[in-house]
């Protein structure tokens, strides 16, 4: 076995990090196995709110269970979907007789087995609603019948400010409506120094060059959009933000939620650096950083990298962003 | 109808030629799927002997969940294309039966999936195969020559795929290398309803 990752057998792996979840979290997360979710320790009176997606994208989704956030997370095996069966049972588990908004990131897998997890959470009588996340504007502009842009970090926003909706009385269909919102207002742009490596692997899911970087990365270790040589991080932020200004149409005296998010193994000395031309950068447009969230939240394993998301705000989503948040991954 | 020796017959005939599905999907996939099939079959077979079902309906939910908990795409699109039939049919399996729960089936996977006919996947055997139980239905045929002309039907949309270009599906990612082949998806459901009437 190779020994770059604190790995026992890599079968192993996820049920043996959930099951340190919750045992480093016992008041906020309950971490059922078979089949395998996350749901909150205490439940709450309230529309549910259920996410999930394949592992390896950590603190992503069980790290954002608890109040303020999501109800129950479903994680599948490393990067790939988890079954319709364990998203059925994390909806029932979850859904206190309000009804269940799901959060899905667009991709192909994640998206069928959440839809047939919804017909059968249907059949047990429980109406759920969806949310499509697809802020990856890497994947814009493909022709119709393709996938679509990826989800990527805005998923954090959808579950931090539809969380904070849902504790305050929201209904399911005013969720859904609120988390589409979020969604158009969003995009996100990230660029890897280094590729990821799949526990037990020893080589990484692709090889980059000396002084190259890969631009316009998605979160499952596959090849970028394009490559380009290293630059000083003002240079490659720039470029980074750049495209997200035009997409979402920012424009002087607007205001954003920026999330600056490191993809596994980029440490936040780097981070904040990134933040500060990121800042730099928006002030030389008039467009000011209303919140910002500096770290990693929504990893590929060990990738070396960042993403960064904006999104447009006014003052409900800055009053949701602002609400009281208790998550293992994130607490305010 | 005794509906478990057909799925009995429909996993003997997987198991015999699963290796030509994995072929076609070498060919215009990424040739895993006659793997994933042969390991959706053997959880039919523990569901069968752990459940003993009794009606068609119970026959028809353990084969339901055990596609359901096969992953991939297909996995789960099967799983609820069988779950129609699960509660489409009771005891008592008629053409009429068959007829609403295969128009259910195909509709319910068209729905999931986002692909209709002439997008080279399991729709384009599936669809067949429900008109021709319906019309079999409708001029009061027996099960057996309602299932025999489903299994033709089938076996003529499944043909038809060879000519295609994938709209949908893992074959979309390859374009023209996929033209030639069969979908192995709609093939499966051509056997299973030729399964039926052996």
């Amino acid at each position: 076995m190779a020994a770059r990752q604190l790995v026992n057998d890599p079968d192993d792996f996820v049920r043996e990090a959930l099951e340190g979840l919750q045992r480093a979290h016992p008041d906020l997360v309950r971490y059922h196995e078979d089949p395998a979710y996350v749901v909150r320790a205490r439940q709450a009176d309230k529309v549910a709110l259920v996410s999930g997606g394949g592992s390896g994208h950590e603190p992503l989704h069980t790290g954002f269970v608890g109040s303020g956030m999501l109800d129950a997370a479903v994680p599948g095996a490393v990067f790939a979907s988890p079954t319709a069966f364990q998203i059925r049972a994390a909806i029932a588990a979850a859904d206190r007789g309000r009804g269940v908004l799901l959060i899905v990131k667009n991709y192909t897998g994640d998206v069928l087995n959440f839809r047939i997890a919804a017909e059968l959470a249907a059949d047990d009588g429980i109406e759920t609603r969806t949310v499509l996340v697809d802020d990856d504007l890497a994947t814009d502009g493909q022709e119709d019948g393709a996938p679509g842009r990826r989800g990527t970090a805005a998923v954090v926003a959808v579950e931090k400010i539809c969380g904070a909706a849902a504790e305050n009385g929201a209904s399911l269909d005013e969720l859904a409506a609120l988390g589409e919102r979020i969604v158009s207002s969003a995009r996100t742009l990230a660029l890897a120094l280094e590729a990821c490596t799949q526990p037990g692997q020893d080589r990484p899911s692709f090889d980059l060059p000396d002084g190259e970087i890969e631009f316009g990365v998605g979160i499952h270790g596959e090849h970028g959009v394009g490559r380009r040589p290293y630059a000083p991080v003002r240079e490659l932020v720039g470029d980074l933000t750049k495209p997200l200004v035009a997409a979402l149409g920012l424009d002087r005296g607007d205001e954003v939620i920026a999330i600056v998010n490191g993809l596994g193994a980029t440490h936040g000395l780097e981070l904040s650096v990134v933040h500060r031309e990121l800042g730099e950068f928006l002030d030389g447009l008039g467009v000011r950083i209303g919140r910002a969230l500096v770290g990693s939240y929504v990893t590929a394993l060990d990738m070396r990298g960042c993403s960064i998301t904006l999104l447009r705000a006014d003052d409900e989503l800055l009053a949701l962003w602002d609400a009281p948040v208790r998550t293992p991954a994130l607490t305010w | 109808m005794d509906t478990r020796a057909w799925i009995e017959r429909f996993a003997a005939v997987i198991d015999d030629r699963g290796a030509e599905l994995t072929e076609l999907d070498r060919r215009a996939g990424d040739g895993d799927y006659g793997t994933n099939l042969r390991s959706a079959l053997a959880k039919v077979r523990a569901n069968l002997a752990a459940d003993d079902p009794r009606t068609a309906g119970e026959v028809f939910t353990a084969v339901s969940n055990a596609f359901l908990h096969t992953g991939g795409t297909s996995g789960p699109l099967f799983g609820m294309w069988f779950r129609e039939f699960a509660k489409g049919l009771g005891d008592e399996v008629s053409a009429g039966s068959l007829a609403r729960a295969a128009g259910e089936a195909e509709a319910t996977v068209r729905r999931l999936g986002g692909a209709e006919v002439g997008h080279k996947t399991m729709v384009d055997a599936m669809v067949p195969a429900a008109e021709a139980l319906a019309a079999a239905a409708e001029r009061g045929a027996d099960v057996e020559t309602a299932l025999k002309e489903a299994a033709a039907a089938a076996d003529a949309g499944a043909r038809s795929t060879e000519a295609l270009l994938a709209k949908r599906g893992r074959a979309s990612y390859v374009g023209e290398h996929a033209r030639g082949v069969t979908d192995p998806g709609a093939l499966t459901v051509a056997w299973f309803f030729e399964a039926a009437t052996k």
